[in-house]
């Protein structure tokens, strides 16, 4: 069964010229100019019960506006959207105990008080009986250490400590849908590796359906076997991490090892774009170029070793960002 | 000098372009003074005079209050706690200049803009209501109301700056300017005149700075205390402006060195 | 219901515990709140050691009608203490959470910083509104009374209606923060029975900003000054004002989540 059923979705916004000034305000309350701006445009897509995808597009592709969609904060202009038989923009009470959003940027947390007055206040807000609250509340504060920090304002936690506790915060309700908007943002290495094996930990333990954006390669890597990649509002891959990069790469890429020196610029002859390395050189080959631009760096070089390989994720990916 | 006339002619054309948080103090103040004028219009109906306060003192009274609340009693206060509470002040301090001069550039400036609001609105208010105006009994009163108004107007800078600069030990918090702005309003004058509080209060109020910011200075123009006296009223106002801006100045140090201490 | 009656308790708790974390900024505010009160109520009765009535009413009379603006004024803060916040919640995104989570979105918005100490300067209000009821009617439960406190309950249902109308300004175009401050500058003239002010003034209170409905009808109808129509008028008002801001708030909720970016 579906967790997520998107068909093709559209979002038109209508952005209005604001003016100026109060009158301006006053008067734009009643009457205003309209630009039409397509942020999505007519997606489909189906996620299943405990998948883990990851979204990708440039700034302005529609990954957000997706995302709002989902968790019901904005109301489609055509299409369909179920999650879990629910639709979102409806925002009826049974289905927002089963999702919650957490924008990286973004804070539900009180920030002058420690952060179990707000994991205190969710309890009220979701319901959830004090034994599962316990529950719920032991079990995040083991999975993402935050025993020291809960009685802790908000405002004197470090950023990492307070992503963690945002975290907590939105999952006490256990909800089967999680939308994540880069939830590594600003966080050091270390930080960022505890927040993903938490993700994944979660998405194991509660078969919970997750769909994440984020500009972060390793995030990507780490967890998302799936990923979508909108370009201007439009889906236009959507596949395991693999059969991006075999669609994606028009190159191969060559490495060599010389003996002895070897100019870059005679490599360059021959090959595409050449990074160099005292001894080591790669070269970048159309993939139907390979075999005979490889027989010729062996017959007019001194190679010592030289090995065929893919491109890697990171690149293809940071291509697809700056094309859009 | 230059740096100063700078600041004050840009910060004259921001409060300008913020119109809708401009219209808004001024809307306030209508509220406040057509209420005035209008309550002491009805309790004096009927009555030759008021206090010592003739028909036409106690209505004029009520407009050189929208004078005195407008050129004297407005301030940066709230910017100067958002910019300490939120870290902004630390890039003013990277400039080679005074702040003090800096926020009293600025403020000159607002109160330059609400001083032509004001009397646009009383000018209005003259020409709608034909209200009994007390015109000033000599140039002599006139002159030494507007030195009052000057007076008044430094000592509530250095006042409001005091005040604003607590918000450097109360973290992210206008409280204590909050209370300000309102006790003022009522120990200054601001709503009603303070003849009308009982003999104690006054005699209390008078050994304080509060009562030269509106009260005294509106009773040199009303011609209700003489020009001796008018004199020695203005000497003392200096005298407090010089004893709040040496405290604000301190505080404001401490304040600083505070702030730099804990690294913002 | 009880859902609801926990989500304020522990919002109410939170923003207490909130202010206690900053002590002497919470106590300016709360002085200053006291002070406001407590100078006009001093001054009115000053002004009455000069004078034995303003605009035909006595000192208690013209007292109670500066507590009853009181009580509207500080229950509508108290109330919707939030909304003075509204624009803020809106662009940083607080509203955002507010609108996923499943609790009323305009609750959250307008109690979710409740301030005990506003309800802390109402108790004395009361006290002395409480006191001069009694010594102005003869027996405490009668029709004037009850007609009082409905009148009051009116009151604070309309500045009820002017907070609701703001938070949808707020939450549909992100901006008019300053609206709520009109509301509250124009609230000063409810200080004082309408009478004080020129017949052009009281037509404009009655029936555009009908502060007079708010603060002067319900202590006229105490007084028994106040005719059965005007009671319905006010009754109608209110009810009709609320209507409108309520469907001004969806509808507001409803833009936002078709437009906002």
């Amino acid at each position: 069964m579906n967790a997520i059923s998107v068909n093709s979705l559209q979002k038109e916004y209508q952005v209005f010229n604001r003016k100026p000034g109060l009158w301006g305000s006053l008067g734009s309350v009643f009457w205003r100019e309209w630009n039409n701006i397509k942020a999505v445009d007519s997606i489909s897509f189906q996620i299943g019960e405990g998948e883990l995808v990851g979204f990708l597009g440039a700034n302005g592709a529609g990954k957000t506006t997706t995302l709002k969609i989902l968790s019901g904060l904005l109301t489609p202009t055509s299409g369909s959207v179920e999650i879990l038989g629910f639709k979102p923009w409806r925002r009826e009470r049974e289905f927002q105990k089963r999702i919650s959003l957490v924008m990286g940027q973004r804070t539900q947390l009180w920030w002058e008080i420690p952060a179990q007055e707000t994991f205190r206040l969710n309890q009220a807000v979701y319901g959830l009986s004090d034994k599962d609250y316990q529950e719920s509340l032991g079990e995040l504060v083991e999975m993402l250490e935050l025993k020291d920090y809960l009685a802790v304002p908000v405002k004197k936690l470090s950023l990492g400590q307070r992503m963690r506790a945002e975290l907590a915060a939105a999952l006490l309700h256990r909800p089967k849908i999680l939308l994540l908007d880069e939830p590594t943002l600003g966080l050091d290495v270390v930080m960022q590796k505890k927040v993903r094996e938490f993700i994944l930990d979660y998405n194991k333990r509660w078969k919970a359906s997750i769909l994440l954006t984020s500009h972060n390669m390793d995030d990507l890597t780490a967890l998302c076997r799936r990923v979508l990649i909108l370009e201007k509002g439009k889906l236009i891959y959507d596949g395991n991490l693999e059969g991006l990069v075999r669609r994606y790469a028009e190159n191969k890429i060559i490495r060599i090892v010389f003996d002895g020196d070897v100019p870059a610029s005679q490599i360059a002859a021959i090959g595409g774009t050449v990074d160099s390395q005292k001894t080591s050189m790669w070269v970048s080959v159309p993939r139907a170029e390979i075999s005979k631009k490889a027989a010729l760096l062996l017959s007019s070089f001194p190679v010592a070793d030289l090995t065929i390989e893919e491109p890697s994720v990171d690149e293809i990916v940071r291509k697809i960002f700056s094309k859009s | 000098m230059k740096k100063y006339l700078r600041a004050y002619l840009i910060s004259l054309q921001e409060t300008l372009q913020r119109r809708s948080s401009f219209v808004m103090d001024r809307l306030g103040g209508i509220a406040v003074m057509l209420s005035l004028y209008y309550f002491w219009k009805t309790l004096l109906w009927g009555h030759p005079s008021f206090l010592g306060y003739s028909y036409s003192q106690m209505l004029t009274y009520v407009l050189g209050m929208n004078i005195l609340r407008s050129f004297a009693l407005t301030g940066r206060g709230w910017e100067l706690v958002g910019e300490i509470s939120s870290g902004k002040i630390s890039s003013y301090l990277v400039r080679p200049m005074n702040y003090h001069g800096y926020a009293l550039a600025l403020d000159l400036s607002q109160k330059t803009v609400h001083l032509f609001a004001a009397l646009l609105e009383i000018g209005a208010l003259l020409i709608f209501f034909h209200p009994p105006f007390y015109w000033p009994k000599s140039i002599t009163a006139f002159f030494l109301f507007v030195g009052a108004l000057m007076m008044a107007s430094l000592l509530f800078f250095f006042l409001e700056f005091l005040v604003s600069s607590l918000a450097f030990w109360t973290s992210e918090s206008g409280g204590p300017l909050f209370f300000f702005e309102i006790f003022i309003q009522f120990a200054a004058g601001a709503f009603f005149p303070l003849n009308v509080l009982p003999r104690l209060i006054q005699k209390g109020l008078s050994f304080s700075p509060f009562p030269y910011l509106v009260f005294l200075p509106i009773n040199i123009y009303l011609g209700r205390v003489s020009r001796g006296q008018a004199l020695q009223d203005l000497f003392i106002s200096g005298v407090w402006a010089v004893v709040f801006g040496a405290a604000s100045v301190w505080v404001w140090r401490k304040g600083l060195s505070i702030y730099s201490a804990e690294g913002g | 219901m009880k859902k609801y009656l926990r989500v304020w308790w522990k919002m109410s708790s939170m923003s207490l515990m909130a202010q206690v974390s900053h002590p002497l900024g919470s106590l300016g505010f709360f002085l200053g709140k006291i002070v406001r009160v407590a100078f006009f109520f001093a001054f009115i009765i000053a002004i009455f050691r000069h004078v034995k009535s303003l605009a035909g009413y006595s000192l208690e009379e013209t007292a109670l009608f500066f507590l009853t603006f009181n009580i509207v004024d500080i229950s509508a803060q108290i109330l919707f203490r939030g909304i003075y916040n509204a624009r803020r919640a809106v662009t940083e995104g607080d509203f955002d959470f507010y609108l996923i989570q499943p609790c009323p979105a305009l609750f959250r918005l307008s109690l979710t910083t409740f301030d005990f100490l506003d309800a802390l300067t109402l108790l004395p209000v009361l006290g002395v509104t409480l006191g001069i009821l009694h010594h102005l009617s003869a027996s405490i439960f009668s029709l004037r009374l009850l007609l009082y406190l409905l009148l009051t309950l009116n009151a604070v249902a309309i500045a009820s209606s002017f907070h609701i109308f703001v938070a949808g300004l707020a939450v549909r175009t992100q901006e008019l923060e300053n609206t709520i401050w009109i509301y509250r500058d124009i609230m000063f003239m409810g200080r004082f029975p309408i009478e004080v002010y020129g017949p052009m003034f009281q037509l404009v209170l009655t029936f555009v900003v009908p502060i007079a409905v708010m603060t002067t009808f319900p202590v006229r109808a105490f007084l028994g000054l106040l005719s059965w129509e005007w009671i319905a008028y006010s009754f109608f008002l209110s009810i009709t004002l609320l209507g409108f801001s309520f469907w001004f708030w969806e509808n507001s909720v409803r833009q936002y989540t078709s437009s906002s970016s």
